[in-house]
């Protein structure tokens, strides 16, 4: 199959959606001839012109607002936010409205939207250009939150988001824009709320979003060699959540880690740690382990920044006490 | 009162009746709030009819609105029916939104009401948005966004309209400028001009008279024309008065105003009581035909409120329904 | 027709609003607009307007009333007289003294409490007062009397001032830190006396708080926290078992005994691998001493063979019933239920096991058998056919019962685990049993 990059699969996934359904359009800052500054969009607007390749002021607010009153109103905008940092301006047209139409209209009214931004650090940009910030949204009731860990999900899960009928935020790890994998040339798509068992394994389960599907099959070959068998799950969406297979893979190994970008505290690393401690409680021999970012803004010294996000030993690490049956953090 | 010619006696009638059905509501709904039968809180209309009716009556049920906390008359003048606004009012099953939206939430998707928001400001990208959609569809909808003078202070408006402004939307925001910003005078949270604000943006700005329902009816239907062709969007600043406080509950409000500025906008400049003089002068229609008008309406609202007080609450399932399109 | 005034709900999450006065008298002619009353609710003070003209009348809540918001507390009548009708019950009108007294704010001063002064003292009985409200007072003056468990002492005042209030009368029992009395600097306008029941128990004084006892009961000092260790060898001073909840359920389900682990002196915490090694490890008798938990119950009791066979050969002749099994299952079942809980008897004879559920609800011996499922509540061995005349065999996942034979006198022997069935339902089970099969009459009346 032939191999392609993260980048081009968002794009192939807009594109692919922009031809099957003249109502779907994108807008945002640069999305037009510079293509965004990863270089994304790149091309689009030569297909499709700036009648549905929109490129906004530098107004995150308002074009997002516009977004969501042009989907209450028969379109289906794509909307660019160019760093996921940017969320907290936008948080008012997202949170309070977008995500609450359609039950404060009694289900009258449906904002399908899809906000695509991005997440990850390492990229050396600082506190403000670097955070993993899905976890804040993924609190409000009525967003969906898809987070692909490679190319092939980009592809999937955006042309599923675009035909969702919901408001939909996608997060993209922006260090992985150049990451190459196998992504068939006909057309598919992901439905959301299904996790992808990566490996299976039966000593510890590995859960990791986005980037940190990597680092847990990093581990997971680590741990291999050693003779430990991890299982690797990718819930690819984390609203809705595949709460079964989670759980299914749970009850097999008796152990987990979850893993994810996002600061420790308050995140989802804690929140499918509870979901498996209330459902799996019986069959757990060992405390449910969660490793997210550090609870620190993210430094730009590349010294510091590199210590702040889980690694593929960091995670072997853990796993092996874990099946060694040490105790974590007990009396 | 703008000088118009008596080419459409039906028309005004029916101005003239929603002007009086936005009154009977709100007279209703502060009543329902008074004697704890409502729950939450509700900001009351009365006083800025025109303005809602003037507008609305120059819009069509496909053209859309985006509508505010006080925004019961919004929802009247575009069409809304008592009985499911009360309903909605009062939490029950039959309200516009089942219950889920109350007073600061109405949306009335069938008239073009795209819902009144509880965020002052909240609903500017929204009627932006829609403006926007009408243009790419090429469907000639015509967007207004109601907002009042204390949501002039809101970034996204300065955000939204320079959005409007750069790609001709057609969408006319309309500042329902009752002089308080919740309990403070405009006056002192407001620098300069607000007309001037819009049209630093090279957006055509008006200021009228928002107790003349006439008047604003008249340029509404023009701006609204001009929309249609492209020639969007616009600013209108309607100086208009709520003759209640903020919100019901706020009635001690001498730190904020004065009961005789509200005593001489209700004695002089109350929009249906001088719109029914006018009429009666114009020999369009006689003191007991008015008469008439206001005792139906009162009527219509009072069965509304006896229907929504009996009607249902939703079932209890309904409690997670709706929060994702299925 | 005259309006209703009603108490209007005005703020963000009001029930009432208490009317702090009237501001038209009844019989006032009244216009739209006018101020009629003051209400205070969670926000502030407001005036609330006249909804019409009229006459104010039928006030039904006076000034200090708190009123749910909706209540019709007055009317706005076409004449001065109103409705006529006597004005209602006025609810709240006469205020508790209670609340009247814990209405009273306190003086400015200082606070004197109920001293501590004996060895393990909770409260001073107040004998006397030695100084009236008003009084000044020394320091080292004597203020009041108390009897503590040891004796009557006097307790001196412990600041110059003036008694502003007594917060206490004789023969009342005070805790030991609540405030009896207050000591004001300037001589007081307004001093009083109280009783402590008037306004509830006085609360110690925060400025006071009584050291923690640094004995326990015994006089022995409190033990020291044990010290976490990594992994924990010896058993843990709180006698808690740290193991997994996945090995907690393996364990229940096997009817292993963790502790049995402790003693035996593995590491904690136990994971599921450990469950291994507890499956093999020497039987509990043979091994130290054993936990309460794992004591063991035997009891038997003899009983004539031919009154069993007899109801057999009856149920089989007469109804058609064969299964002796279920007979027994029946009989034992009813002498174990306590309550309607699904209950299992497993009847083990001649090398096959059959499980009854509920087996004393259908009528004698109908209950039908199925194959067994998970651990019952209760086993029989039916061994009477075999050459065992006895046995001991230890507790088992479930009670047992055996039966064995010897010429015309059956055995019954049940065993269990102390925890299983206490010593009190072991005798029932067994006498109750045993009775049965002497006397199947027992069962069936």
């Amino acid at each position: 199959m032939r191999e392609i990059t993260l980048s081009k699969a968002v794009n192939e996934a807009i594109a692919e959606e922009m031809r099957r359904d003249p109502t779907v359009f994108l807008m945002g800052e640069d999305v037009a001839e510079a293509g965004t500054p990863f270089k994304v969009l790149s091309g689009l607007v030569e297909e499709f012109g700036t009648e549905r390749v929109i490129d906004t002021p530098i107004s995150e607010p308002g074009f997002v607002g516009l977004a969501v009153g042009a989907a209450m109103t028969g379109t289906r905008p794509i909307v660019d936010l160019m760093f996921g940092d940017f969320i907290f301006l936008v948080m008012d047209q997202l949170c309070n409205q977008a995500a609450k139409t359609h039950y404060m209209s009694g289900g009258k009214l449906s904002v399908p939207m899809v906000l695509r931004t991005n997440m990850g650090a390492t990229r050396r940009s600082a506190a403000q250009h670097s955070q993993s910030l899905h976890a804040l949204v993924a609190h409000i009731p009525g967003l969906k939150v898809a987070m692909p860990s490679s190319a092939y999900e980009a592809k999937g899960l955006m042309k599923t988001a675009i035909r969702d009928n919901n408001p939909v935020v996608i997060f993209e790890d922006k260090l992985m824009y150049q990451d190459k994998a196998p992504v068939p040339e006909e057309e598919y798509l992901i439905p959301f709320g299904v996790a992808n068992v990566k490996r299976e394994g039966s000593d510890i389960t590995l859960i990791g979003t986005s980037s940190m599907v990597q680092v847990a099959e990093a581990a997971a070959e680590i741990l291999a060699k050693e003779g430990i068998s991890a299982e690797v799950i990718d819930p690819r969406t984390i609203v809705p959540l595949d709460e079964e297979t989670l759980i299914k893979s749970v009850r097999k190994t008796s152990r987990a880690i979850v893993i994810d970008e996002g600061h420790q505290s308050y995140g989802v690393t804690g929140e499918i740690a509870a979901r498996l401690n209330e459902k799996a409680f019986y069959h757990l021999d060992a405390p449910v382990v969660r490793m997210g970012a550090m609870d620190v803004p993210v430094p730009f010294s590349p010294a510091l920044e590199d210590i702040t996000v889980p690694t593929a030993e960091g995670v072997a690490a853990m796993a092996r006490k874990l099946c060694a049956g040490e105790m974590i953090h007990a009396a | 009162m703008a000088k118009a010619a008596k080419t459409n006696t039906e028309d005004y009638l029916r101005m003239y009746t929603q002007m009086v059905r936005i009154r009977a509501f709100e007279d209703n709904a502060n009543q329902l709030y008074l004697s704890a039968k409502m729950p939450g809180l509700t900001h009351m209309y009365s006083g800025q009819e025109a303005v809602a009716v003037g507008i609305c009556e120059a819009l069509t049920p496909d053209d859309k609105i985006t509508s505010t906390h006080r925004g019961h008359g919004h929802c009247v003048a575009k069409g809304a029916e008592f009985k499911a606004m009360f309903c909605e009012l009062l939490g029950k099953e039959e309200g516009y939104c089942r219950g889920k939206g109350g007073s600061m939430h109405i949306a009335d998707q069938s008239n073009g009401n795209l819902g009144a928001n509880a965020i002052v400001g909240g609903s500017m990208g929204i009627a932006t948005g829609a403006a926007l959609s009408s243009k790419m569809q090429k469907s000639g909808q015509v967007a207004v966004c109601f907002f009042g003078d204390g949501a002039t202070a809101q970034g996204l408006w300065y955000e939204v309209m320079n959005m409007a402004a750069l790609w001709g939307l057609p969408v006319i925001y309309a500042c329902e400028n009752n002089g308080y910003s919740e309990y403070t005078k405009t006056d002192e949270i407001a620098a300069g001009s607000i007309t001037a604000r819009a049209e630093a943006f090279g957006i055509e700005s008006y200021d009228l008279d928002g107790q003349d329902v006439l008047a604003v009816n008249d340029l509404t239907q023009k701006l609204v024309a001009r929309c249609r062709k492209g020639e969007g969007p616009f600013f209108m600043n309607l100086k208009t008065y709520r003759y209640h406080g903020h919100h019901v509950g706020d009635i001690n409000r001498d730190y904020y105003r004065t009961k005789d500025e509200e005593a001489e906008w209700k004695t002089t400049r109350d929009p249906i009581t001088n719109f029914g003089k006018w009429l009666e002068g114009e020999k369009i229609v006689t003191a007991e035909e008015l008469v008439a008008i206001n005792d139906s309406v009162r009527q219509e609202a009072e069965e509304a409120v006896a229907y929504a007080l009996d009607a249902k609450y939703p079932d209890v399932s309904e409690v997670d329904m709706h929060v994702y399109v299925a | 027709m005259p309006l209703d005034v009603i108490m209007p709900a005005l703020g963000m999450a009001q029930d009432s609003g208490v009317i702090v006065s009237w501001l038209k008298q009844p019989g006032d002619a009244v216009a739209e607009g006018d101020a009629l009353f003051e209400v205070e609710t969670d926000k502030a003070t407001m005036e609330v307007e006249a909804q019409g003209k009229g006459y104010l009348t039928d006030v039904t809540a006076a000034a200090g009333e708190a009123v749910p918001v909706g209540q019709v507390i007055a009317q706005i009548s076409d004449t001065a007289e109103g409705s006529g009708k006597p004005p209602a019950p006025k609810s709240g009108a006469e205020p508790a003294p209670a609340s009247e007294a814990s209405g009273r704010t306190m003086p400015e001063g200082r606070e004197v409490i109920m001293p501590a002064l004996g060895m393990a003292q909770d409260s001073g009985l107040l004998v006397s007062w030695q100084k009236a409200p008003g009084d000044k007072v020394g320091a080292d003056d004597t203020l009041f009397e108390v009897e503590t468990d040891k004796a009557a002492m006097e307790v001196p005042a412990g600041f110059d001032g003036y008694i502003a209030a007594l917060l206490a009368e004789a023969g009342e029992d005070i805790p030991v830190g609540g405030v009896v009395a207050i000591i004001s600097k300037d001589k007081p306008e307004e001093p009083f006396a109280q009783s402590a029941a008037s306004v509830g128990r006085p609360a110690p004084s925060t400025k006071a708080p009584m050291p923690e006892k640094a004995e326990t009961a015994d006089g022995t000092p409190a033990a020291a926290k044990p010290k976490p260790t990594t992994p924990v060898t010896a058993p843990r001073a709180d006698g808690r078992i740290l193991a997994s909840p996945k090995a907690r359920r393996l364990a229940l389900e096997r009817g292993l005994d963790l502790q049995r682990l402790v003693d035996a002196g593995h590491a904690q915490p136990f994971h599921v691998r450990d469950l291994e090694a507890l499956a093999h490890l020497p039987s509990a008798s043979a091994g130290p001493a054993p936990a309460p938990g794992s004591a063991a119950r035997r009891l038997s009791a003899e009983v004539a063979a031919d009154g069993f066979d007899d109801l057999c050969l009856w149920a089989s002749d007469s109804l058609g019933i064969g299964d002796a099994n279920a007979l027994l299952a029946g009989f034992a079942a009813a002498c174990l239920r306590r309550d309607d809980t699904p209950l299992t008897v497993d009847v083990v004879a001649f090398g096959s096991v059959q499980a009854y559920a509920d087996p004393d609800r259908p009528w004698l011996g109908q209950a039908t058998a199925h194959s067994p499922e998970g651990v019952p509540a209760l086993r029989i061995r039916d061994l009477r056919h075999s050459a065992l005349c006895s046995v001991e065999m230890g507790p088992e996942d479930c009670p047992t019962l055996t039966l064995t034979q010897r010429g015309a006198t059956v055995s019954v022997t049940l065993e269990c685990g102390a925890d299983q069935l206490s010593a009190e339902a072991a005798l029932t089970l067994l006498t109750g049993f045993a009775g049965r099969m002497e006397q199947p009459l027992r069962h069936l009346l």
